[in-house]
């Protein structure tokens, strides 16, 4: 036990760390008490001195006895303050006999967080520093907790003495005397400032991608709409157009409603036109990027719910890989489109786990890239259709994720196909050309 | 506009149908596919001829399918069509060699249009052919000496060279020459020049 404090680990949890605090004060309580009944058998003893000297060799040892009890415990608290002050996050205690609950210690680490000096917090009321009366709903229930005698949980805003801001998340446990009255809280702060701004940056990064994806799938509806609809244009524009040609000059009527089916013909694909022109103009932002980094970063932003549902990412990353020259955003969701739909496969089969991300250089000229699952492959008869539009083997898919992912990748001059694995699952893969200026 | 064919290649039956029956109504000989492997498979008689290629047709695609036809040395000149009427792929099917790119629905006027330029394209290749084919028949009266000769002279050389670096006399190569130009039925120095560009002996100044 006392090894270990005296090495205080860096990854200890807080929590651990304060049942150890708490572990300790019920000890030196202990020590307290058992000290307080030495001295008084102590007394004892020099009552029952005159009783006789082998009586007397008895107290001496007894009062060697409490000496090195109170050893002990001074050895304890010097190890108790050294692990408080050496934690990274700001611990404080509160009086709560006293009517404005001031703060009697805190150490270093609280200091530093706060910016504030041992002068201006120690007697001080906890809520008077940084404005937390600013932020009453929380004032409100960690006052209802304390006072209902339970102890406080919750992340907050807090202000330094600077007005600086910061993100903290803040637990206070009561330390009772062996009454059960409470006599002190024990206030445990964690500075969250970076976590909380990494999670945003990864949810605007999410935000971004998802407004991307649903446009682009819009665009690929409407692109598959057009096609799908041109092709019966094209057709009565022929028909009609075959027609006008054989009633040359004969058959006026006809020949003005064929005229009109024309026109009308070419009005539809007037439309089309439009809808496409409106959907082309957002241009894709060109850079030179390293796809290495392209699959971690998104990997990054579906981290949580690959681990949700019990599966690992596994890294095979070519560190030489060349540079290729593309759009970010758009290789993403072809990466994030791919990563989706191996989990989605590995999704009811409890044995597969891992999810591997290989990529590679294929010729000089030419990036590989492979998303290998071990699910349950594609069927025979799906591997043709795979890539098109509209086509799902889920019950509440498009059919357009594979299909944007291939006019990516093509638009990037690559390739996307799919192969099952000899083994089991199967690996979707894409190449993409090398930019050549950087290489 | 008389003996020519006109091929559609399109997997949409009813594309085939109409734009068959348009070119039809204007005169043309018309055969359909709606596979690239049908059309391939097909027995091209030697006339003019153009494709109508629809460029996402499922297996082979418009573009993998030029290629072949490249590679199967069938020279019909080819229109694209398409119902994905995006630039890139436009640029893409230019630069391949096609005569146009026409984005679905295309009217009459436009695709007939692009069937003349085809079909202009379709008879000058023709006429290359089978003057490259005539050529190559004359090429191969020549004697071995003789062809020699006939190099030499398309590189631009005068007879003096040619005996020098042969080691002859000039009279010998004078005789030489008068046969070469006899058997490849040339004019002028110029035009036999000219024949061994066409012919592929010296590089096209193009």
């Amino acid at each position: 036990m006392n090894k270990k404090i005296n090495k205080p680990q860096q990854e200890i949890s807080l929590q651990k760390l304060q049942e150890k605090v708490h572990h300790l004060t019920d000890e030196l309580s202990a020590i307290k008490q058992q000290l307080q009944q030495g001295v008084e058998r102590e007394k004892v003893g020099a009552d029952v001195e005159r009783q006789g000297a082998v009586r007397e060799k008895l107290g001496a040892d007894r009062e060697k006895q409490g000496a090195d009890r109170e050893k002990i415990a001074e050895e304890e608290i010097h190890i108790r303050t050294k692990a408080m002050e050496s934690t990274f996050d700001g611990i404080f205690i509160i009086d709560a006999k006293k009517p404005n609950f001031p703060i009697v210690y805190a150490n270093t680490s609280f200091y530093n967080l706060t910016g504030y000096s041992k002068k201006e917090v120690i007697g001080q009321n906890y809520f008077l520093l940084y404005g937390l009366n600013k932020n009453s709903h929380i004032y409100e229930e960690i006052k209802r907790a304390l006072s209902e005698g339970r102890s406080f949980h919750g992340e907050m805003l807090n202000f330094k003495k600077n007005g600086e801001k910061f993100w903290s998340l803040l637990r206070i446990t009561l330390v009772r005397d062996k009454n059960g009255t409470v006599t002190h809280y024990v206030g445990n702060k964690t500075d969250t400032t970076l976590m909380k701004q990494r999670n945003l940056e990864i949810e605007e990064q999410r935000e971004e991608l998802l407004h991307v994806t649903r446009v682009g799938k819009l665009a690929e509806f409407v692109s598959s709409l057009a096609h799908e609809i041109s092709q019966p244009l094209t057709a009565i524009l022929s028909y009609a157009q075959a027609a006008q040609r054989m009633l040359k000059d004969r058959e006026p009527k006809l020949q003005e409603i064929l005229q009109y089916i024309v026109n009308d013909d070419q009005r539809a694909a007037e439309v089309i036109k439009r809808m496409r022109y409106l959907l082309k103009k957002s241009k894709p932002t060109l850079e030179a990027l390293n796809f290495n980094i392209i699959i971690t970063d998104t990997v990054a932003l579906i981290l949580p719910q690959i681990t949700a549902k019990g599966k690992a990412v596994k890294y095979e990353l070519d560190a030489n890989l060349p540079l290729i020259y593309g759009d970010r955003i758009q290789l993403q969701q072809v990466v994030l489109n791919l990563i989706s739909n191996s989990l989605e496969a590995m999704e009811d089969n409890k044995d597969s786990h891992d999810l591997i991300i290989r990529t590679s250089r294929k010729d000089s000229d030419t990036i590989l890239v492979q998303v290998k699952d071990s699910g349950s492959g594609i069927l025979p008869e799906h591997m043709n259709k795979l890539f098109t539009h509209f086509f799902t083997s889920k019950p509440d898919g498009l059919g357009m994720g594979l299909s944007i992912s291939r006019s990516i990748v093509e638009a990037h001059g690559g390739h996307l196909d799919a192969v099952n694995n000899p083994d089991r699952g199967a690996t979707f893969y894409f190449t993409l050309p090398v930019d050549k200026k950087k290489d | 506009m008389e003996n020519s064919i006109i091929y559609v290649v399109d997997d949409d039956e009813s594309v085939c149908r109409s734009v068959g029956l348009l070119l039809k109504a204007h005169g043309y000989k018309v055969q359909t596919f709606t596979c690239a492997a049908d059309f391939l498979a097909f027995k091209h008689p030697k006339v003019l001829s153009c494709l109508i290629l629809d460029i996402r047709i499922p297996h082979i695609n418009g573009f993998a399918l030029q290629e072949l036809m490249a590679e199967q040395g069938i020279l019909t000149p080819v229109i694209f069509i398409s119902g994905y009427g995006n630039i890139p792929m436009s640029v893409k099917a230019m630069k391949a060699g096609a005569i146009d790119f026409l984005p679905k629905p295309f009217t009459s006027k436009e695709l007939l249009n692009a069937i003349t330029n085809a079909l202009s394209k379709s008879k000058v290749q023709n006429k290359t052919q089978a003057e490259i084919a005539k050529i190559r028949e004359r090429i191969k009266t020549l004697s071995p000496r003789e062809l020699e000769v006939f190099h030499f002279v398309a590189q631009g050389m005068m007879n003096k060279n040619i005996a020098s670096k042969r080691g002859t006399s000039l009279q010998t190569i004078k005789v030489h020459r008068g046969r070469v130009m006899q058997k490849m039925q040339a004019k002028t120095v110029t035009e036999l020049i000219g024949f061994a560009k066409i012919a592929g002996i010296t590089p096209s100044t193009k």
